[in-house]
């Protein structure tokens, strides 16, 4: 009846125009669009259910626009993200520039989202090597340095792109089991009541 | 709070509680409406309370630049020779070869999209640059490109800069430039400060027309940027570059301009409804205000430009502007078919200094019903997609969806449902809903610039019924291709066109009949109750 139940938030950010929506469309719908660009108008949400051994995980995919304007708006859709996918385009130096900006952001405010760095139009690149603008290793080098995971994908030809989210699941499982055995090992049950008690004492 | 009590069994029920003339009930609607009717009993009348911040017309759009002069009603009549058929400047809608799909999965994209990229790459200094029938431009205060319809900015930032030269020299003498017409040229200026607005036209329309076209390019931004952001901006910087707030919003712009030129509710400041059973139409209106939130303010179905239902918040009015942008801006971009939108939205007529938050998607992904809910809370959207599952959910159960989905297949009807043979078309505003209905194009006006040429005829008549000094009741007008009546009264405006054989004394019979035959149709054309939530 009601709306379907979301287990891990994901969402996407960079620079206008790297392919987000793309990525977003061919993992979603297996589909691309070809032609001129259309820009995301605030965010677009889309849930996605993925199998993951035995389990099924469903992720809310928040496609955020690009565009500065949003920029203030960005918070409120990468709050309480599990994972974040940072697109730049392989054959745009700048858009990485950009990327870097949204880690840093990401490591402020949002400590416990896991960081999956995207670089896009893989296509492009392997068809043309002089068009690439972002040297594979030096990504590499930034992206064990913050600890996050890489990968480069084609929205075009599909390359790619349903490993980065099936990582992205698979992580995520992961992570909700370490967290969930955590958890019950830290429940005591007097504790519990006695910091209720304590609570309540003092209102 | 007393009051509120004494009244409470009064009013609580009865529609438009103690305001409503007794005019305004159903019982008393004539069967046969006269042009004589006032506002309220004309045939689409909302039943209840009025849907839209009420508006007579265009007027209270261009208000602060135009001065209402003294109300003279006057019948004119022209008779005049076709003026030559249209110079050029209509662009051809060719397009180029398509390029076969690299697979299955690949997607061409639609024509007018390919076009707004084409326009944005042209040569400013070719002759195709020159030749376009309207101009758009906007700029900074400080001379500084912000838009412009074709072309780059970039490559105007001197044609701009003379513009801002142009307005510094008039107000330096504690004056103000209107417009320059020149050479079968017109070049409206329209100053909001920090903004400057220019349209430079060669369409034959009016300077009000024109103003009014760049008031809504002026609201367009602040739908994006809100009034005091845009303040603020120019206030921290002169020279700030615009551009990189608005980037991305090329096409919504176009897609307005495009509108404007083809659509005759944004000239009428009216909304078209969906040809709907009043059944169906009943239970969609019922569904979706049941489907509300506490933070929700308007709830809108729309089918394509056409509106299906729209529910308020009490006492809150939406404004036709805000509408106009609201549909455009769904329309603009495909993201919202692909999930479901979430996106900041100023209704600068409703309150230009804040924004709403506005969850838009369509009911199914291949569905052309698009529902656009606006909260106030940006935290709403679960909220709100449960509110649009729910509403989907009704629909469904209540067996309406289908019926829905099938009244999309006839968006309109053929204008020989009113049976007069010589009518070729119309349009008629219902003044006091603020809704207007219109028959789909027939024959000599199916091609683009035949359609464009139709909208120039009828947006003649209606800058001559609303001159802002010598407006006319009514006219009527004779060319070699088309008879045109157009008719205003304090309750509905109405355009016509007729074939080039009709006479004046048809024309008046025929107005009537179409009177009559509206206010039979009229639970199927209009949405004749406002619901709120």
């Amino acid at each position: 009846m009601s709306a379907m139940r979301i287990d891990a938030k994901v969402v996407m950010l960079g620079k206008e125009s790297v392919g987000k929506t793309s990525l977003v469309e061919r993992y979603v719908h297996h589909r691309f669009l070809v032609g001129p660009y259309q820009n995301t108008i605030g965010a677009a949400f889309v849930a996605k259910s993925i199998s993951v051994g035995d389990k099924v995980i469903t992720l809310g995919i928040w496609d955020t626009a690009g565009s500065e304007r949003y920029e203030a708006m960005s918070r409120i859709y990468y709050r309480g993200a599990r994972a974040a996918i940072v697109c730049y385009d392989l054959t745009d130096n700048s858009s990485f520039q950009r990327a870097r900006f949204w880690v840093k952001e990401l490591q402020t405010f949002e400590e416990h989202c896991k960081i999956y760095l995207c670089g896009t139009k893989n296509d492009l690149v392997e068809g043309d090597r002089s068009a690439r603008q972002v040297d594979y290793h030096d990504v590499q080098d930034f992206v064990e340095e913050i600890g996050a995971q890489h990968f480069e994908t084609s929205s075009k030809t599909g390359n790619n792109v349903d490993a980065l989210f099936t990582k992205v699941a698979e992580d995520f499982s992961n992570s909700a089991f370490e967290l969930l055995s955590a958890e019950e090992k830290g429940v005591n049950l007097d504790q519990k009541k006695n910091s209720y008690l304590y609570s309540c004492c003092h209102h | 709070m007393a009051a509120d009590v004494h009244s409470k069994g009064v009013t609580w029920d009865t529609p438009n509680g103690n305001l409503a003339p007794v005019e305004h009930l159903p019982n008393s609607r004539s069967e046969s409406p006269t042009p004589g009717l006032v506002e309220g009993t004309e045939p689409g009348a909302s039943q209840e309370r009025a849907m839209f911040a009420h508006t007579q017309s265009f007027e209270d759009l261009t208000a602060d630049v135009e001065l209402t002069g003294s109300h003279h009603s006057e019948v004119e009549e022209v008779e005049e020779e076709q003026q030559g058929g249209l110079e050029g400047g209509v662009e051809g809608g060719v397009e180029g070869e398509g390029g076969g799909g690299e697979d299955a999965a690949v997607v061409e994209p639609k024509p007018e999209v390919q076009a707004v990229v084409r326009e944005k790459e042209e040569d400013v200094t070719s002759e195709t640059w020159r030749s376009h029938k309207k101009h758009v431009f906007v700029l900074s205060e400080a001379g500084k490109p912000i838009y412009t319809r074709y072309g780059s900015e970039e490559a105007l930032s001197s044609t701009m800069g003379v513009m801002m030269a142009l307005v510094s020299f008039v107000e330096a003498d504690k004056n103000v430039i209107l417009s320059i017409h020149a050479d079968g040229f017109r070049v409206v200026f329209l100053r909001k400060s920090p903004l400057v607005l220019v349209c430079v036209s060669r369409s034959g329309q009016s300077d009000g027309e024109l103003w009014r076209e760049l008031h809504y390019v002026y609201y367009q931004i602040l739908s994006l940027l809100t009034l005091p952001q845009l303040q603020r901006v120019f206030q921290q910087r002169q020279s700030f570059d615009l551009r990189r707030l608005l980037s991305g919003s090329e096409r919504v712009t176009a897609g307005l301009l495009r509108l404007l030129e083809m659509d005759a509710g944004l000239m009428l400041n009216a909304t078209m409804s969906l040809p709907l059973c009043s059944t169906t139409r009943n239970v969609v209106c019922t569904s979706l205000q049941a489907a509300s939130s506490k933070n929700l303010v308007f709830s809108v179905l729309l089918a394509g430009s056409r509106l299906v239902a729209l529910i308020r918040k009490k006492e809150q009015h939406l404004h036709h502007t805000d509408l106009h942008l609201l549909s455009n801006l769904a329309a603009s971009s495909s993201s919202f078919r692909q999930g479901e939108g979430w996106t900041p939205v100023c209704l600068p007529k409703f309150n230009a200094s804040g924004f709403f938050h506005a969850h838009i998607s369509y009911l199914e992904q291949a569905s052309d019903l698009c529902l656009i809910l606006v909260s106030t809370d940006r935290e709403d959207f679960f909220n709100l997609s449960d509110c649009k599952q729910r509403f989907l959910d009704r629909l469904k159960k209540r067996n309406v969806y289908q019926a829905l989905q099938e009244a999309l297949h006839t968006p309109t009807y053929p204008v020989s449902q009113v049976g007069i043979p010589e009518l070729w078309h119309f349009v008629y505003k219902s003044k006091s809903s603020g809704l207007y209905t219109s028959p789909e194009l027939p024959v000599p006006y199916r091609t683009e610039e035949e359609q464009e040429r139709l909208m120039e005829l009828y947006r003649y008549l209606h800058s001559r019924l609303h001159h802002p000094t010598r407006p006319l009741r009514s006219i009527y007008r004779c060319t070699n291709t088309e008879n045109l009546l157009g008719w205003s009264t304090s309750g509905f405006e109405l355009y016509l066109c007729f074939s080039p054989l009709a006479t004046k004394a048809l024309a008046m019979s025929a107005v009537t009949k179409l009177l009559k035959w509206i206010r039979k149709e009229e639970d199927r054309l209009f949405i004749l109750n406002s619901l709120t939530y």
